[in-house]
């Protein structure tokens, strides 16, 4: 695989809700298909992270670069074009309670991207297929299960053809048997070459498919490194006891 | 007693005009209040801090004031003062309008602060402005949670309707009392009056109760 482009780089990002700075100097880039797995205890600052990366919380400090051009997060217009291009996937999903799923997927490439009706909804089901959910295009949220809402989410950003995805704890709010579902969709994202940061307690699937595993906690990056070093010999006093009391609970990863 | 009906039956077609005026005062401020109120409760939520304090400070001022006075103040003051020239009828519209709209406005924002965060946050991240984020995701979400507010809101201007009369409106309320001054049948003719009006409060919160389960999400428990 080559690894050459860096399409995303984030630098000295800062956020302080008060007194209390729930991120420190994080920076960190990205290259053309590659997956970061943020791991790290809750609170630590990751969802933070990546909600800061397309501005969803604002930033006290940091600059972003998507594709060598650095965004500015005050100029609107350059706003909503950067959302457009990075792919956003929550915990709890975040769907869009009144439309169906088909129009949860079409709404933002009608009304954002000013695509055609009928282009966009083949654009729509072709998503929910790649997703194994064409049978449900007519259902509401409220109809189907977490692990299904998932997938709608994940067709959902595909469907505006993201450079990068942003995934927080995706699998976090699901029920143990609907994680692999969604884990499946995400593993063919990896492999046909999709550019991921996500966040995860899942260490089994980030050790088997990230490039890399970035700890983060107390709001600051710690350490950065290949999965295999991270679990077997960090550099990091604080990174060697959070893997190791992570594989004891979910699981050994090699 | 067949005096009394005789009287009635004279009435009702008077009456029943009454009831058309008494139904364009109520559609045109509860419609005046929509727009305004929703206008106001997206303000009130997402607006700066100038504009909600502004917002504040027009819901205090029409929530705080007596309605008897507002109409007074707005037909005989303000209008008169401005030179502009309304009719009763616009008049009782408008007041009847502003004041509903502050109350609405709170319906609104108490449905749009019901919603998950993460509705607003997953459009913005679509790359959706707030605006159309609000109009597309935020209010047809909030505004199905609404409807049982608003029509509570409906059955109170429903009612206030009938203080037009003070401005000489010729509602129903007005009718009746026009007729029963003059013939003195003063029960038969409120009485109508009072069944008119549990009428309308019976068709009006039916509608929009049948609205309310038309409009619901396939997949939300009752």
């Amino acid at each position: 695989m080559a690894k050459t482009k860096t399409i995303l780089k984030i630098e000295d990002m800062t956020k302080r809700y008060g007194s209390k700075t729930v991120l420190k100097n994080a920076s960190l880039s990205l290259n053309e298909g590659e997956l970061k797995i943020l791991i790290g205890p809750s609170g630590g600052g990751k969802s933070t992270l990546l909600q800061c990366i397309n501005f969803l919380v604002k930033p006290n400090s940091g600059r972003v670069w998507l594709d060598g051009k650095e965004i500015i997060h005050s100029r609107k217009k350059e706003l909503y074009a950067y959302r457009q291009r990075v792919g956003m996937i929550f915990q709890d999903f975040n769907l869009f309670d009144h439309l169906t799923v088909l129009e949860n997927v079409q709404i933002a490439l009608v009304k954002v991207k000013k695509r055609g009706k009928e282009e966009s909804r083949t654009r729509a089901v072709t998503e929910l297929e790649r997703v194994g959910l064409a049978d449900h295009i007519t259902k509401y949220p409220a109809q189907l299960s977490g692990g299904q809402k998932q997938r709608v989410s994940i067709a959902r950003a595909l469907a505006m053809d993201p450079e990068v995805m942003l995934l927080d704890e995706p699998t976090s709010a699901l029920d143990p048997e609907l994680i692999s579902e969604v884990l499946d969709v995400i593993r063919d994202l990896r492999l046909n070459g999709m550019t991921m940061i996500m966040s995860t307690h899942q260490i089994g699937f980030a050790s088997e498919l990230a490039d890399e595993l970035v700890f983060l906690e107390n709001g600051s990056i710690l350490e950065t490194g290949p999965p295999k070093k991270m679990f077997s010999n960090a550099d990091c006093e604080r990174t060697r006891e959070f893997c190791s009391k992570i594989t004891e609970l979910y699981g050994n990863s090699f | 007693m067949t005096e009394s009906l005789t009287v009635l039956y004279g009435a009702l077609p008077y009456l029943l005009r009454g009831t058309l005026v008494t139904i364009a005062l109520v559609a045109g401020a509860m419609g005046l209040g929509l727009v305004i109120g929703i206008n106001l409760a997206v303000g009130q939520v997402y607006g700066k801090r100038w504009l909600r304090a502004i917002i504040g400070i027009y819901i205090w001022f029409f929530r705080g004031v007596p309605l008897l006075v507002l109409l007074f103040l707005f037909y005989f003051g303000l209008f008169s003062l401005l030179e502009i020239n309304l009719s009763a009828f616009t008049v009782a519209v408008i007041v009847l309008g502003l004041i509903t709209a502050a109350y609405q406005s709170q319906i609104f924002r108490g449905a749009i602060l019901s919603l998950p965060e993460g509705q607003l946050k997953a459009a913005r991240a679509l790359g959706m402005s707030d605006k159309k984020a609000i109009l597309l995701i935020i209010l047809p979400q909030a505004l199905r949670l609404s409807i049982p507010g608003w029509s509570n809101e409906y059955s109170i201007v429903l009612k206030d309707s009938a203080v037009a009369y003070a401005l000489g409106v010729m509602e129903m309320m007005a009718r009746a009392h026009f007729v029963a001054s003059r013939t003195y049948e003063h029960l038969p003719l409120y009485f109508s009056a009072g069944l008119i009006f549990l009428i309308l409060t019976y068709l009006g919160t039916k509608g929009l109760r049948l609205m309310e389960e038309k409009l619901r999400i396939p997949g939300y428990s009752r």
